[in-house]
């Protein structure tokens, strides 16, 4: 008997392991923004929009709110359900994927994610004060943790668990890209009289991706945004950073069968990065050097697809709709979930 | 406070453990010592520790009428008490299914050929050109071995004078096996020590028959075939079973999407290392929803051309596509009939006393009597479209009386059996009956492939609410285990 994996299954862990870690990067998003808003002096040019546009939904997020006050963008990103991509859908749709392949993990995944589902539920309601919202963020980022270091004490380490970080991977590789253009373009309008806050904004970058200490250990210098982009873009030992996700990625892809197309576009995306020097670029060719990253990412998301979740015949069908692309290249969706269901039960 | 089994109120009835006057039937007496040793707290805790072990082993049902989308897991109901049945009783009872198994497959594969059971007379044709399960596409096939029905579900009923007989035989797609697997689990968790006092013969050999039996049905010449299970998904009541079954016997469980019919007539599915053989499907679904090229066109649960692949005999299907034939309330009724032409044999398993509406003396016998009589559908399962005679109103009754008037071959009768019962945990604790009686049913599981294999025991179902007979799980039905029992001589 083989023990390859489905297809369906496939899909569904990989889309498992990229809802999971949009949640938890999207949580430590708005932490660290209410964060470096309250060290910023309040007539400041900046405020919450950075992060509708760096999860890419700017055009969905305007067609719902009048303004990006901080009710409404952590309203949007936490609990709206009309968002795939705030926190709750983003784990029920996570729950939903890991219901369908529930026998193919060990026995008590589900019930880490239903945990967090049902955490996510009661602790992000649409009127989420101030004060209790980061403990919630918090909690969300806790069992996110705790659901990644169960599955990977006890789960198999076999295709199934290559296609979970392989997903999980690639979601963090695209959020490392956004949040660096968001926050490196966008922060300060040159000779603006806020520039002594720039070291603020930086430091904000590093605590999206909890590298603060890590770069102060590891360049043993002061913060710059040259260091800072080196150190984001290319560390090979900081697990956020893009070159270790590309890195592990390609270690995923090469376990699994059939991976020369995955395994091309991952090279390329590789190459790409080691040919710039991105802490030498200026404001218009950074944002234009991370976008052709994320251009790339969606390649690699597209082998991956039709390689593995789509066979030869499904290939000649015309692919499913991916909605609108909002900002950059777009934030991909899975398929529907299976609709409910009840015909054809057995006796 | 202590259970007195003198007071354990079970007069009129055939209690599987306790004698009206209170006394151990054979075999029981350990067993109800155990449990009369036992403090009320002590009781209360043994039935929250299985409530607990269901819990953490994520043993669940799905009920459908809660008005949440799809609906939603159930914990299992289980009752600590298990049911007793002596090896030697067992064994008989066992060769009894086995031989009526072989009967209906017989039954089934002529049908499907010669119809000699139809021209020499001994079931009217006339059933069978109008039943809703033959299925025309099914003619001249020839499945491994002639068997049609390779996992049958059969319902045995005791009446209160201990009488056994055969409720009905579920030939299409019955479930519940992994409950009874499940229920060993929780029992040896709960009552470890009674597995000292008792030689208990294990079931958990059970994934391993069924693996056996559908590696028999391979197209020839394959030493390791691809084995899946094809579910409706996980929407369906059933879903956990299907998972658990699949698991255990190292097999892939599949959806409908996932398997492709080649160009050669061969079934595929779709992996992420390409395109992979798959030999035996273990089938989940009905019939009609297997194929939309074959059957229902709308159906998305099946595969496209599966029919095509399974005629030309390069996969194979379990149970096979028209098997339901002979899962038919009247068709039951010739079981007997069957065992004596197919096998020259007298049967040793016998039915409910039963009414064919179709023949008039049955009819007219019927019609007089409908406050006494359960009135049955023939193609219903599940308990549905039933008339329970004795609590039907007279409305009700007439209506069917009109029903069973305008198509009597769809309509059987039985008098209304009283279920046999035994002690179940429900009374309030502290309260003098703890323990009461609930009326049960027994679905062992006969396995048909290359060779016949009866479930040790099966799955007892038992109804919870007190004078209840519905033992079905979405209707306030629960469980206990089942235990064949070594006794010495």
């Amino acid at each position: 008997m083989s023990h390859s994996v489905l297809s369906r299954v496939a899909e569904r862990i990989y889309w498992l392991g990229r809802y999971t870690e949009r949640a938890d990067n999207t949580a430590r998003l708005i932490n660290v923004n209410t964060n470096m808003l309250m060290d910023l002096p309040t007539r400041r040019p900046l405020g919450w929009r950075p992060l509708i546009d760096i999860t890419g939904s700017g055009a969905l997020f305007d067609s719902l709110y009048s303004d990006a006050s901080e009710r409404n963008v952590c309203r949007f990103l936490t609990s709206d359900a009309r968002h795939p991509s705030a926190i709750t859908s983003a784990i029920s749709a996570a729950r939903e994927n890991a219901r369908t392949v529930r026998e193919t993990m060990p026995g008590p995944t589900f019930e880490y994610v239903n945990d967090l589902h049902l955490f996510a539920r009661s602790a992000l309601g649409p009127n989420l004060s101030r004060g209790k919202r980061h403990a919630a963020l918090e909690g969300i980022n806790n069992r996110v943790q705790r659901l990644e270091g169960f599955l990977s004490q006890n789960m198999m380490h076999g295709a199934h668990w290559q296609l979970l970080r392989l997903g999980s991977r690639i979601e963090r590789a695209d959020m490392t890209t956004r949040i660096i253009d968001v926050r490196s373009d966008d922060l300060l309008p040159p000779g603006h009289d806020l520039a002594p806050f720039q070291e603020i904004q930086w430091r904000s970058v590093l605590g999206s991706l909890n590298a603060r200490q890590s770069y102060q250990a590891a360049t043993g210098a002061p913060i710059s945004r040259s260091r800072v982009l080196e150190f984001l873009l290319r560390e090979p030992g900081l697990p956020r950073s893009y070159a270790y996700c590309l890195s592990a990625m390609r270690r995923h892809i090469r376990s699994l069968p059939r991976h020369e197309a995955p395994l091309r576009a991952c090279d390329q995306a590789a190459a790409f990065l080691a040919s710039a020097n991105p802490g030498a670029l200026d404001g218009e060719s950074l944002h234009r050097f991370l976008d052709e990253c994320q251009v790339q990412l969606g390649i690699l998301h597209e082998a991956v697809t039709n390689t593995w979740f789509r066979v030869p015949e499904d290939a000649l069908q015309p692919a499913p709709s991916q909605g609108e692309i909002p900002f950059g290249s777009t934030r991909l969706m899975p398929p529907e979930s299976v609709p409910p269901q009840r015909e054809g039960s057995p006796q | 406070m202590p259970i007195n089994w003198k007071q354990y109120q079970a007069a009129g009835l055939w209690d599987e453990l306790v004698t009206p006057s209170g006394r151990a039937r054979p075999g029981a007496g350990p067993l109800l010592r155990v449990l009369s040793r036992l403090t009320d707290e002590a009781l209360s805790e043994r039935a929250a520790a299985a409530e607990l072990a269901i819990r953490t082993m994520g043993i669940t049902f799905t009920v459908y009428d809660t008005g949440q989308p799809g609906g939603i897991d159930r914990e299992w109901p289980f009752d600590i008490v298990p049911r007793l049945i002596r090896k030697r009783e067992w064994d008989a009872i066992a060769q009894g299914l086995a031989q009526r198994v072989r009967a209906l497959n017989a039954f089934i594969d002529d049908v499907y050929h010669h119809q000699r059971i139809l021209r020499d007379g001994v079931v009217p044709a006339a059933y069978i050109e109008k039943s809703r399960e033959f299925r025309p596409r099914c003619v001249g096939i020839d499945p491994p071995h002639g068997v049609w029905s390779h996992v049958c579900g059969t319902d045995l009923v005791r009446d209160q004078d201990g009488a056994l007989y055969v409720l009905e035989d579920n030939l299409r797609v019955p479930s519940g096996v992994s409950y009874m697997l499940e229920n060993r689990a929780v029992m040896k968790r709960v009552f470890p020590e009674l597995f000292k006092d008792y030689v208990i013969h294990p079931v958990d050999d059970y994934p391993q028959r069924l693996a056996a039996c559908l590696r028999s049905l391979a197209p020839e010449g394959n030493d390791s075939p691809q084995i899946v299970v094809l579910t409706p998904g996980i929407y369906n009541s059933a879903y956990f079973e299907h998972a658990y079954l699949a698991q255990a016997m190292g097999a892939e469980l599949v959806e409908g999407a996932d398997l492709r019919v080649g160009a050669d007539d061969c079934v595929y599915m779709k992996t992420i290392a390409g395109r992979v053989r798959v030999d035996v499907i273990y089938r989940r679904i009905d019939d009609l929803f297997l194929d939309p090229k074959a059957f229902r066109a709308d159906s998305v649960l099946g595969v496209p051309g599966l029919m095509r692949a399974w005629q030309a005999g390069n996969v194979a299907l379990a149970n096979a596509p028209g098997c339901g034939v002979a899962d038919d309330k009247v068709i039951y009724t010739y079981v007997p009939d069957m065992v004596r032409y197919y096998l020259g044999e007298e049967p040793l398993l016998a039915n409910v006393p039963s009414y064919r509406c179709v023949e008039k003396a049955d009819r007219d016998y019927v019609l007089d009597n409908l406050d006494k009589l359960v009135v049955k559908p023939a193609n219903e399962s599940g308990g549905y479209g039933m008339l329970i005679g004795p609590m039907a109103s007279k409305r009700q009754r007439n209506a069917f009386a009109r029903a069973v008037r305008a198509n009597p071959r769809n309509y059987m009768a039985q008098p209304m059996l009283i279920l046999s019962t035994a002690p179940t945990l429900a009374g309030a604790p502290g309260s003098v009956d703890r323990m009461q009686p609930r009326h049960l049913d027994l679905r062992p599981f006969i396995l048909s492939g290359a060779e016949t294999h009866v479930t040790m025991g099966g799955l007892t179902r038992v109804a919870m609410k007190k004078g209840s007979m519905v033992v079905n799980s979405s209707q306030g039905g629960g469980s206990k285990d089942t235990w064949i029992l070594d006794l010495p001589p």
